[in-house]
């Protein structure tokens, strides 16, 4: 149990994304309902009632994601703190985490059970109101403002205001499509894009400002903001947020264009819609990957200096030959052992895979890691440099690229974990119980599925057009994943330089995948600007892991 | 081609579900200890007292002291304690090598658990 503790680290950060999107969905699906689909229902005729019927479905699915999601969570973590400090279920069941996550949970299946049980019928605002403040209220009891020490209400409020400005715009977009699609003509699609416009203005100028005082509070200095890894993932949220103002500020444009030009392309105000919402659940991620880190404020002493950073950040040459194995720290060890063994009986082992112990590192595990990355930088490059010529129309032989991504599988197979099979002693089951290990082996399925699909896609082998969407998907979730990872490092300071090199590859993903995604969905030209994109952004990637370093 | 379709949600699910890494840096943290990690103190009765950044929740919280054999004992916590501090008492420690182990639930949810090790002399 106390295995599953150190494993419950990352999945908690993933449990609390995905119950921060169901969260936004629900919330902001009451905020649509009252504020935009109800009031406009009788002036866009038939489409109204429609639009109701349909946002409650959604509304009502969501908040069954989230009671699952929240009941999930409190039970992983119910029964890992019942065994691990010894307490009945009784006494479980006071933590203020359980009495909160119950709390979700009865509210949760409480909307869904008032806006699914008839459609058709009219529901009551003010009790779906209600319902969402308690979801809001009881998350906040599980946010960084709980714990304070001074400030707590202050922080409390701005921490509720901010979820609750996420939730009404970022989770109130896919209502937004749903309304989108049942508009009959320009007039109401401009009468229901302008109204959300004001919504999502008034949302963004909430998050800003209940943002601002948390940022302040948590942070405590500039240089916080650059020196430690909570205030580079504030930083990292508000990249995400500046994605998404340029993405609705041109919804926006577009909806105003409405008003002079009615023959304005409205399929592109959904498709950015559809981006927003992509981008939207990502920035969730990443807000879940902040409420586990603790605030750089209680961190004065491990602050990293700006030369320490562009000192880590000046480009060198990459590293292209490899350090012998044998001279890695594990395998170094291992010999030792098996040397000293050889006088004694007991054989002892250099690494217990999954024994939650930190493994030894040396200068050439440094290497071979930077080596690693290098090469992999090269073969990302190659992929970039070739999806471009592809792009140019000069050279269709380029479309081959996704194969390249079979060499990189290859390559992250033999050498991402040197102290197992088949480079290691440790066998491949054994191996297993290492988390990152497993990470590492399914990452390499992952490629292998990806570029075998996308080559298919690429030469014409698979014709569907929602085969092609996997690759922006794909991406996407990998950047997202990428956010909300968190890395088997000693030092805050040394986890701070190496989320220094991850948070760019993590948001050239993001913006890979949604470009790519906006090339598939979008009439041209607007599709043709954004096939340009998403190779830049592999080029990028590229770039970074060449100049990625661990010391 | 639709299998490897098919497959990939699962992938996905499957790298969502085990794709764990641990963490150096966690929620809460030890502000100030006493015994200091790394520190020594006189024995054999020990004082014990950690104060986080964060405030806890005592009775789901605990301390343990592991021997240099690796023996552990459960330490009761002082229950009237301020909101993030650990306190408890140790008694009969033998002089040598200790590590106090703390685990502790946040009123926000978070579990965190640490070691601190810490040298017992002679009084």
């Amino acid at each position: 149990m106390t295995l599953l503790l150190d494993l419950f680290g990352f999945l908690s950060v993933v449990l609390r994304g995905l119950m921060l999107t169901a969260q936004s969905l629900t919330v902001g699906g009451v905020a649509f309902l009252l504020l935009l689909a109800a009031p406009l229902s009788s002036e866009i005729g038939v489409a109204g009632a429609v639009v109701i019927k349909r946002s409650r479905t959604l509304l009502g699915w969501s908040a069954i994601a989230l009671a699952l999601v929240a009941a999930i969570s409190v039970l992983i973590e119910g029964v890992i703190l019942a065994d691990t400090v010894g307490l009945t279920a009784g006494e479980t069941l006071g933590a203020a985490f359980v009495l909160a996550g119950i709390a979700v949970i009865g509210a949760s299946v409480a909307i869904a059970w008032l806006t699914l049980r008839d459609r058709s019928a009219g529901f009551s605002g003010l009790g779906l109101l209600a319902l969402a403040a308690i979801i809001l209220i009881a998350q906040t009891m599980t946010s960084h403002a709980a714990a304070q020490i001074d400030d707590r209400l202050l922080l409390a409020a701005a921490d509720l205001l901010h979820q609750a400005g996420a939730a009404v715009w970022i989770g109130g977009i896919p209502y937004l499509l749903i309304a989108l699609r049942q508009c009959p003509d320009p007039v109401t699609w401009r009468r229901v894009g302008k109204r959300f416009s004001h919504i999502a203005m008034v949302s963004v100028a909430v998050i800003v400002i209940a943002g601002l005082v948390m940022a302040v509070a948590y942070t405590g200095s500039v240089a916080a903001i650059y020196g430690t890894t909570y205030g580079v993932m504030v930083m990292t949220k508000v990249a995400l947020l500046f994605h998404l103002l340029l993405l609705g500020g041109m919804n926006y444009l577009l909806v105003e264009r409405l008003a002079g030009n009615p023959a304005t392309p409205m399929l592109r105000l959904r498709r950015f819609a559809e981006a927003e919402i992509g981008i939207g659940i990502t920035l969730f991620f990443a807000a879940a990957s902040l409420t586990s880190l603790p605030p750089a404020v209680d961190l004065p002493n491990e602050l990293v200096s700006f030369a320490e950073i562009a000192d880590r950040m000046m480009p060198t040459w990459p590293r292209l030959s490899s350090p012998d194995h044998a001279d890695l720290a594990i395998p170094a060890l291992q010999a030792k052992l098996d040397a000293e063994a050889a006088e004694h009986a007991h054989k002892a082992q250099a690494f217990v895979p999954g024994a939650g112990d930190l493994p030894p590192r040396n200068a050439e595990d440094i290497a071979w890691s930077e080596y690693n990355h290098h090469w992999s930088g090269l073969v990302v490059l190659a992929i970039g440099l070739l999806a471009l010529a592809e792009r140019s129309g000069r050279a269709p032989w380029a479309r081959n690229w996704p194969l390249l991504f079979l060499l990189l599988a290859g390559f992250l197979f033999l050498r991402s974990d040197p102290e197992t099979w088949p480079l290691g002693d440790i066998g491949l089951l054994e191996s297993l119980r290492d988390p990152e290990v497993v990470q590492h082996r399914l990452f390499v399925l992952l490629i292998v599925g990806f570029g075998i699909f996308e080559w298919r896609v690429r030469t014409g082998r698979t014709a569907s057009a929602q085969a092609a969407l996997a690759f922006p998907l794909i991406t996407a979730l990998g950047g997202a994943l990428l956010l909300a990872h968190s890395h088997a490092v000693i030092n805050a300071k040394e986890q701070l330089l190496i989320e220094l090199s991850h948070i760019p590859l993590a948001l050239c993903g993001v913006a890979a995948g949604w470009a790519r995604w906006l090339e598939l969905r979008l009439d041209p030209p607007a599709g043709r600007i954004a096939a340009w994109i998403w190779p830049v952004c592999l080029v990028l990637v590229g770039l970074v892991l060449l100049n990625y370093r661990e010391a | 081609m639709s299998l490897v379709r098919r497959m990939f949600p699962l992938i996905v699910t499957l790298g969502l579900a085990f794709a764990v890494g641990r963490q150096a840096v966690a929620h809460a943290l030890v502000v100030e200890s006493s015994p200091a990690i790394d520190g020594s103190v006189a024995g054999p009765q020990i004082e014990i007292s950690l104060r986080f950044n964060s405030r806890l929740d005592h009775q789901r919280s605990r301390l343990t002291l592991i021997d240099a054999d690796g023996t552990q004992h459960r330490l009761t916590l002082s229950q009237d304690s301020a909101p993030d501090m650990l306190q408890a008492k140790a008694t009969g420690v033998s002089p040598g090598t200790h590590k106090l182990r703390w685990q502790v639930l946040a009123i926000d949810g978070h579990i965190t658990r640490g070691d601190i090790p810490f040298r017992v002399t002679q009084p």
